[in-house]
């Protein structure tokens, strides 16, 4: 099953690949984004002083890790299933000897597979042009890679979840911005999460999206350290567990819906 | 055991039915309505192991609809349907370890990739054991004329070399049972051939059964020993092709040249012996009925009124026969 799904991520990043300019189109994109982010940071240190438990040179990293991490914390195989939807593959998908689910696993690992090469390519260039800070011990450097890796199957789960409306919707956009923007603000994508009221963290601690971004950068950066680390991935993984069982259930459903009342 | 058993076979599709303009869509949200349509009544017929059947009928008979629940696609509003001892949509992923299909267009390679590499995924999908892979392809490109096609992403290839590479990518891992949708569609007359070769091919040597759904009757003439006939979700034949032939097709087309002619022949047929369908200065298209009369009768007849130059008789093909029982010229 593993070599499977290997397989079939291996196969999502060469389709990448057999467009050569593609990789760096898309790092030339993240670079920009880096720019945009750092300018505006800049901007508020001059105006402010100093933002809540971060020093200006903090903030810079933290924002290069942030765009250098978007591919593999918010890209994935959405567009990808409304599309085998839209399209009728589905009904072909349908009757491969493995499940549609594990399937477009393979799929969502080819995309992250794809959003490495991107990332390592975007924290490259940046480190020509910027001080970026490294992790402050190996140890650090471990949690920051565990968390990554926990998180691709919660994204995952998460995206069949908007995936599968698009089986009752036939289109998904809507719910992409809505994943994205829900993201994007309790994962401290937008600003770090301690720059937002008590209520609000408390809510961003329970949710899983702070361990997108948020949580990896800050043991990336030594502010999360010890145990408060290994509490983390248990925390992710009841996450893992929750998503999966709510995906399957949602999935099941709708695949039901499909082979009861035709596609 | 049949390898393929239906029984009462019957799937009822639910379609909304709205009303049209922005009063009619609000009325449905809140009072939705529903028509039923009964896509497949009644099915019965068992396919045994090695069986080229062709399933044939009409646009909307409920070919597809038949094909969708055999695969597992779909589920049956009522009926029975056992493929190799498994219920396809209960067991849908168990189904697939043991079945191929090629539905009409919708390709299972890779768009941007080598062929080749979708073949190896296959591979590792369905865990073929790597000396009988080795001998697949070999045979499959030998007698698809692969060689040069499996390194071409699948996005470069014409529409007969994605068909064949698609051929040979659902025949990979040897299954028991292979449904075909419109596999020549679109397709030139030499493709059409390779590909209806390698189906009888590998029928020949593997026992494996294949269903055919086309449109082309020389598909089914070529390949296929037995047809299903299916129209408005009923059965309305099932046997031999030859039988088939036997039972329906018993007009007889033929084309005379003809000279001096001295009347209209046109009038003088006689009721039950020969219809008139052309008839020129020089030139008669009739059609008579077998069992009605001999051809040495309809020649005699017409050589009253004319000289025969010529004359050219033609069985009539699948394609006539079906024409007039959709026509419903001809009843089942």
């Amino acid at each position: 099953m593993l070599g499977t799904l290997l397989k079939i991520g291996k196969m999502g990043i060469k389709e990448y690949l057999q467009y050569k300019s593609v990789l760096f189109l898309f790092t030339l994109n993240r670079i920009v984004e880096v720019v945009v982010y750092i300018f505006v940071w800049y901007a508020i240190y001059n105006q402010t002083g100093q933002i809540e438990g971060f020093a200006i040179s903090e903030i810079a990293t933290y924002y290069i890790l942030v765009v250098t991490l978007v591919p593999m914390s918010l890209w994935g195989i959405n567009e990808d299933i409304a599309y085998s939807i839209r399209k009728g593959y589905i009904s072909r998908e349908l009757l491969n000897p493995i499940s549609y689910f594990t399937y477009y696993f393979g799929k969502n690992l080819g995309e992250m597979g794809f959003g490495l090469l991107t990332a390592i390519c975007t924290f490259i260039v940046c480190n020509i042009f910027w001080t970026v800070l490294m992790p402050v011990n190996i140890w650090a450097f471990i949690g920051f890679i565990c968390i990554l890796l926990l998180n691709i199957p919660i994204s995952y789960f998460l995206q069949m979840i908007v995936g599968t409306c698009g089986f009752y919707t036939n289109a998904t956009w809507g719910m992409q911005i809505l994943r994205k923007s829900i993201i994007s603000i309790f994962s401290g994508l937008i600003a770090p999460l301690t720059m937002f009221p008590l209520t609000f963290q408390k809510i961003a601690n329970i949710l899983p999206f702070k361990e997108f971004f948020y949580t990896p950068i800050n043991i990336y950066l030594g502010k999360i350290q010890g145990v408060e680390i290994l509490l983390i991935i248990v925390k992710q993984l009841i996450w893992v567990l929750i998503m999966y069982v709510l995906a399957k259930v949602f999935f099941n459903k709708a695949v039901k819906k499909i082979t009861i009342n035709g596609g | 055991m049949s390898i393929i058993e239906v029984k009462d076979l019957e799937k009822v599709y639910k379609t909304s039915d709205k009303e049209s303009g922005i009063i009619g869509y609000v009325k449905h949200l809140f009072h939705p309505k529903y028509k039923e349509f009964k896509a497949v009544k009644k099915v019965n017929f068992n396919i045994e192991e090695g069986e080229l059947v062709g399933y044939i009928g009409e646009n909307g008979a409920g070919k597809s609809t038949t094909i969708k629940i055999l695969t597992g696609l779909l589920t049956p509003t009522s009926g029975k349907v056992i493929v190799n001892g498994k219920v396809p949509y209960e067991n849908r992923i168990e189904n697939n370890k043991q079945i191929g299909a090629v539905f009409g267009q919708k390709t299972q390679l890779w768009w941007d990739l080598p062929v080749i590499e979708s073949f190896r995924l296959i591979k590792k999908m369905y865990k073929i054991p790597e000396n009988e892979y080795r001998k697949n392809l070999k045979k499959f490109s030998n007698l698809l004329e692969l060689d040069e096609l499996l390194n071409k992403p699948v996005k470069n290839l014409s529409l007969g070399q994605k068909m064949r590479c698609e051929i040979a990518a659902t025949f990979l891992h040897n299954p028991k049972i292979v449904y075909l949708d419109e596999p020549t569609i679109g397709l030139d007359v030499l493709v059409k051939e390779r590909i209806r070769k390698f189906i009888k091919d590998i029928n020949k040597e593997k026992n494996t059964t294949v269903i055919l759904t086309t449109h082309d009757l020389k598909d089914i003439e070529e390949v296929c020993d037995r047809i299903i006939l299916i129209d408005k979700g009923s059965i309305i034949y099932d046997g031999e092709k030859q039988a088939f032939k036997d039972t329906y097709g018993k007009q007889v087309l033929a084309q005379i040249r003809i000279k001096n002619k001295n009347t209209l022949i046109t009038n003088e047929t006689i009721e039950d012996e020969f219809e008139v369908i052309e008839e020129t200065e020089d030139f008669l298209k009739i059609k008579f009925n077998h069992d009605k009369t001999t051809i040495m009768n309809v020649v005699n007849r017409i050589s009253n009124f004319c000289e025969i130059l010529d004359m050219h008789v033609q069985e009539q093909g699948l394609e006539e026969i079906l024409k007039e029982i959709y026509r419903g010229e001809v009843v089942c």
